[in-house]
């Protein structure tokens, strides 16, 4: 496996960890509001498949260059 | 396959139907599915396949059992419409089976599932666009204004409160609060009092306008088809008691980690097992996630629309309600033209998932249209003996993960085998758990639901270790050597 991709799947299990860690964790970080939307929302709904998608994307797309 | 075609094989349309209910049910692990269904797959595609395509043996038995489950639980969601639309779940079961046989008269099926996916992720995005327009907020706003409810109770203009709804699907509703229920058409239903320790059954035979009166704690068991009007200012029964709760349900917390654990395990395992790596050099393999991104977006928005406009509709459990009732209730209109685009959007994706599954099952087992027709009248017969979606989904999944996972990440073809047969045994032996050992400690329940979170690390430790061994044994002459990592399509 070349050193990009395997930085890439650390990366995204990384940002998968994040968060259940976020949810779950004592004191609930997750429930904080910003903007009206809790911190886990924006993260999982918004942040994080986002920053995903990009990571994959731009990797699959310097493959093809 | 193209990378976009082999996406279909994750993006069942029961994953999105049933992640958009969990969203607008405030379940409480939410949040990491939907994020674990976007990213499993995204691991998968990055991940290098080591074995190459392996036709017959247990890769083909335990691929055709994966797919069976799999478009079983696509079934089920097909007959919860029919059900939804007045008829019976049989005939929706009928009509996804006729769809799935259909892509054998596809001449390249290996490539036909990628415009039906693209079509069927757009007429998915287009009346949740619609809903979202009607109802003049964004996402994040819908969101706000879901999470700050006082109470989530059935509204005075709302169907269920006014003239009564049908209850499609069998179901039993736990009663938060006192409230009369009243039966619109004649039907006989049990009531489960909790007010001792051994619960109290009484059954209770209703005509048409006669009204039930229920306890806070009791709960009704409602046949399928009967027709109810609840209270208006009521609380929902089964839905979170206010808009906190469905936002941060008071059920997570460091408990729910086992859980977390497993089904992010299952979700990865499965998508190394269903998602090929993605093809080197290709400028659309991007359309893979791509599609993901859109597909899983639009199935949380579903789920955020529905809890703030009509959190009722998440009542009775049935995954497609948001789908098919909400762009009703937002347009009076054009709403149910909307709702059969969002049908039709499902149908789509199925056909997708189909053309998919059809030519994953045609390259380890045989292309004879006869094993896939086999695997569909399989699915169909499942989905007619079972109910839960969403049961079959995991089960199906975790199989893949426990069964298949280690045919693609094994070195060679001794371990990739003796790994697939000690996840499939493990994953059926830890399933059967409740019933082999009942009195078996409360830990273990994580397991029994989430079999591939064990299963799958020991299938992948025994196809290691035998990997291992047979590097270290020196090749026999005209034996390739069993280290050799290469870029393969993956048998699942």
């Amino acid at each position: 496996m070349s050193g990009a991709r395997h930085r890439a799947i650390v990366a995204l299990l990384v940002l998968l960890a994040i968060a259940p860690l976020l949810a779950l964790a004592p004191f609930a970080p997750g429930a904080v509001r910003l903007a009206g939307v809790s911190l886990l929302w924006w993260y999982t709904g918004l942040i994080a498949p986002l920053a995903a998608t990009l990571i994959v994307v731009t990797l699959l797309w310097r493959r093809v260059g | 396959m193209t990378a976009l075609a082999a996406m279909a094989l994750w993006l069942h349309p029961v994953l999105l139907t049933a992640l958009a209910l969990r969203v607008a049910a405030g379940e409480a692990d939410a949040p990491w599915l939907v994020l674990g269904a976007l990213i499993a797959p995204l691991v998968a595609l990055l991940a290098p396949s080591r074995r190459t395509l392996e036709r017959g043996g247990p890769a083909a038995i335990a691929t055709g059992a994966v797919l069976a489950v799999l478009l079983a639980a696509d079934f089920l969601v097909a007959g919860e419409a029919a059900a939804l639309l007045g008829g019976a779940p049989w005939q929706g079961v009928a009509c996804a089976a006729v769809v799935a046989l259909l892509v054998v008269a596809w001449p390249d099926t290996a490539r036909a599932g990628a415009p039906a996916l693209v079509l069927g992720v757009v007429a998915l995005l287009l009346p949740l666009g619609a809903v979202a327009v009607g109802v003049g907020s964004a996402p994040w706003s819908a969101w706000t204004r879901a999470a700050s409810r006082p109470a989530l109770t059935f509204s005075e203009h709302g169907p269920w409160s006014r003239e009564g709804e049908r209850v499609a699907l069998g179901t039993r509703l736990a009663f938060g609060d006192g409230q009369q229920v009243t039966a619109v058409t004649p039907g006989t239903f049990r009531v489960i009092e909790h007010d001792t320790p051994q619960p109290t059954v009484r059954e209770w035979r209703l005509a048409a306008g006669e009204t039930l009166t229920l306890r806070p704690g009791d709960e009704l068991a409602v046949p399928s088809g009967a027709r109810l009007r609840f209270q208006a200012g009521r609380r929902i029964p089964g839905a979170p008691a206010s808009g906190p709760d469905w936002a941060d349900a008071p059920a997570r917390g460091p408990g729910m980690l086992p859980a977390a654990l497993g089904v992010l395990v299952t979700l990865l395992g499965a998508a190394l097992a269903v998602v090929p790596s993605a093809p080197r050099g290709a400028r659309a393999a991007v359309a893979g996630p791509l599609a993901l991104l859109v597909a899983l977006t639009g199935a949380v928005g579903w789920g955020v629309y529905t809890a703030a406009m009509a959190p009722e509709l998440a009542l009775g459990g049935s995954s497609l309600a948001p789908l098919l009732r909400l762009p009703i209730l937002g347009h009076a209109t054009r709403g149910r033209l909307l709702a059969l685009l969002a049908l039709l959007a499902l149908g789509f994706i199925l056909l997708a998932v189909a053309a998919a599954a059809r030519a994953r099952l045609a390259t380890v087992v045989a292309p004879a249209p006869g094993f896939w027709a086999a695997t569909v009248a399989v699915a169909a017969a499942l989905a007619m003996g079972l109910s839960d979606p969403w049961w079959l989904l995991m089960t199906g999944l975790g199989l893949a993960a426990a069964a298949l996972a280690p045919m693609r990440l094994a070195s060679s073809r001794v371990a990739a085998l003796a790994g697939s047969v000690v996840g499939a045994t493990g994953f059926v032996a830890l399933s059967l758990l409740p019933v082999l050992a009942p009195g078996a400690p409360a830990w273990l329940g994580v397991l029994a639901r989430y079999p591939a979170l064990l299963a799958m690390p020991m299938a992948l430790l025994v196809a290691w270790l035998l990997g291992t061994a047979q590097k270290r044994r020196p090749p026999a002459r005209g034996e390739a050597r069993a280290d050799r990592v290469e870029e393969a399509a993956p048998v699942v």
